[in-house]
């Protein structure tokens, strides 16, 4: 088998087992959910948020959610033992990253397509932009989330608190990503044309890249057992 | 690897040094015309901050050294520099707060060169948590390895990203030359030799420490077995 159809196999067994017991996609969407609820209650009455507070809003909610996603792809593997099968197959460390990040992408995109409606609903008549203006910069947040999040939940499952490592690791790390969404956010929320957001937009970009090849790179060393 | 036994000749220096840079400060170096006396912290804090980040400098190719070599050597300096570096850049950060307090009227602003240190701050505080939750050794070095690699990575994303907001932090050495008196230059260099030979005598004493630590941890396995 060449590497692609290794990537793709362990890609279509995750997604497989994840859609088959829907666990974590439902706490993510009921969590990120639950989340926006409280936000828009903590927001009153009258309901006065304006663009900037919503986008701050918005990413609270789905990172929150999705370092619930994140910390079971590899908490599971670790459960039974499956780290260690699959270390020994014939598949390099570096295809298992690509395919779990792929993972985490796709859970991402999965939960967003609940999140974002839910935050349109309660807050959506505030702003002037539509979720269409949003997908690039959620597409971007999910590249530099799932790679880095692959990387870090492959550390965190080797501890004795995965659960409270995972977020106390990665959210230093996403820190910058998680600003300039922020700004990008506010921006298209206001319904600015997405070349004007160009500014956040290309670091995002570049964020993506570095954490994709810092990842795939590292992976090998989180994830091997000596 | 350097014993505990040998003469300290490091902290020696350093304890001259030390001195002798608050010496420096507070009776050579002039007044600042507008700032006054309050302009003495940078001498501090701009040694600090060089400090703190040669210790993530230290920590990131120690972490690359251990990752290729695998030996306990290089986990025992990474350790040392990120505990290091951690510590200095607390510094950095409330010798800072102190001087934008009476400057800028605030204690906090999102500058980038603040928002980098800070992040830095928080991603150097976390490996200690990550440290501190791992038992077994082997498995503690490459973790904390792989961190302080990545962690190093970010930084210059951080300060591309936050450069997007118009910095306020002084910029006094800059490629057109040093903008400052040669009273306050000389000040500046003594400060910053003292703390960096402040700053080796600490991490030779903590990466003994840990070799120590570790000669003990063999010594009772062998006596157990």
């Amino acid at each position: 088998m060449n590497s692609l159809r290794q990537i793709l196999f362990l890609f279509g067994k995750d997604l497989r087992i994840e859609l088959r017991k829907k666990e974590s996609l439902v706490s993510m969407a009921f969590f990120g959910a639950l989340l926006l609820v409280i936000l828009n209650i903590a927001a009153g009455v009258d309901n006065q948020v304006d663009a900037d507070a919503g986008a701050g809003i918005l990413w609270v909610a789905v990172i929150f959610s999705a370092v619930l996603g994140l910390g079971r792809v590899f908490a599971r593997e670790k459960e039974n033992g499956c780290v260690a099968a699959l270390l020994l197959s014939p598949v390099a460390p570096g295809e298992i990253f690509i395919a779990k990040a792929l993972v985490n992408f796709i859970l991402m995109i999965l939960a967003q397509l609940v999140l974002v409606p839910i935050f349109f609903v309660l807050f959506g008549s505030n702003f002037s932009g539509g979720p269409v203006a949003l997908l690039p910069i959620l597409l971007l947040v999910n590249l530099g989330f799932s790679t880095a999040g692959t990387l870090i939940s492959a550390i965190s499952a080797g501890t004795r608190r995965n659960e409270v490592l995972l977020p106390i690791l990665l959210f230093p790390l996403l820190l910058p990503l998680t600003a300039l969404a922020i700004k990008a956010t506010a921006g298209a929320l206001a319904a600015r044309p997405l070349f004007e957001l160009r500014d956040q937009i290309e670091p995002m970009i570049a964020f993506g890249l570095i954490f994709s090849a810092a990842g795939y790179l590292l992976f090998p060393f989180a994830i091997r057992e000596d | 690897m350097p014993g505990l036994n040998r003469p300290a000749l490091l902290p020696a220096l350093a304890g001259l040094l030390i001195p002798l840079a608050i010496g420096m400060i507070f009776f050579y170096a002039p007044l600042e015309r507008t700032m006054g006396i309050i302009q003495k912290i940078f001498y501090l804090h701009l040694s600090l901050a060089a400090t703190a980040f040669l210790s993530f400098f230290v920590a990131c190719i120690s972490g690359i050294m251990y990752l290729l070599r695998r030996q306990r050597i290089w986990d025992a300096r990474l350790a040392a520099s990120i505990e290091i570096g951690v510590v200095l850049t607390t510094l950095v950060l409330i010798s800072g707060s102190l001087w934008g307090r009476p400057i800028w009227n605030t204690w906090w602003t999102w500058d980038p060169r603040l928002t980098t240190s800070l992040i830095l701050w928080f991603i150097f505080a976390s490996c200690l948590i990550l440290r501190s939750a791992v038992d077994e050794e082997g498995r503690r070095a490459r973790f904390s390895a792989v961190m302080a690699i990545i962690g190093f990575v970010d930084v210059p994303i951080v300060f591309l990203s936050a450069r997007l907001w118009r910095s306020i932090h002084p910029t006094v050495i800059r490629s057109e030359g040093i903008g400052l008196e040669p009273a306050m230059l000389v000040t500046l260099l003594i400060s910053i030799l003292a703390m960096l030979v402040f700053w080796a005598a600490l991490f030779r004493l903590r990466c003994a420490q840990y070799h120590q630590e570790n000669r003990l941890r063999d010594l009772q396995q062998q006596l157990q077995h």
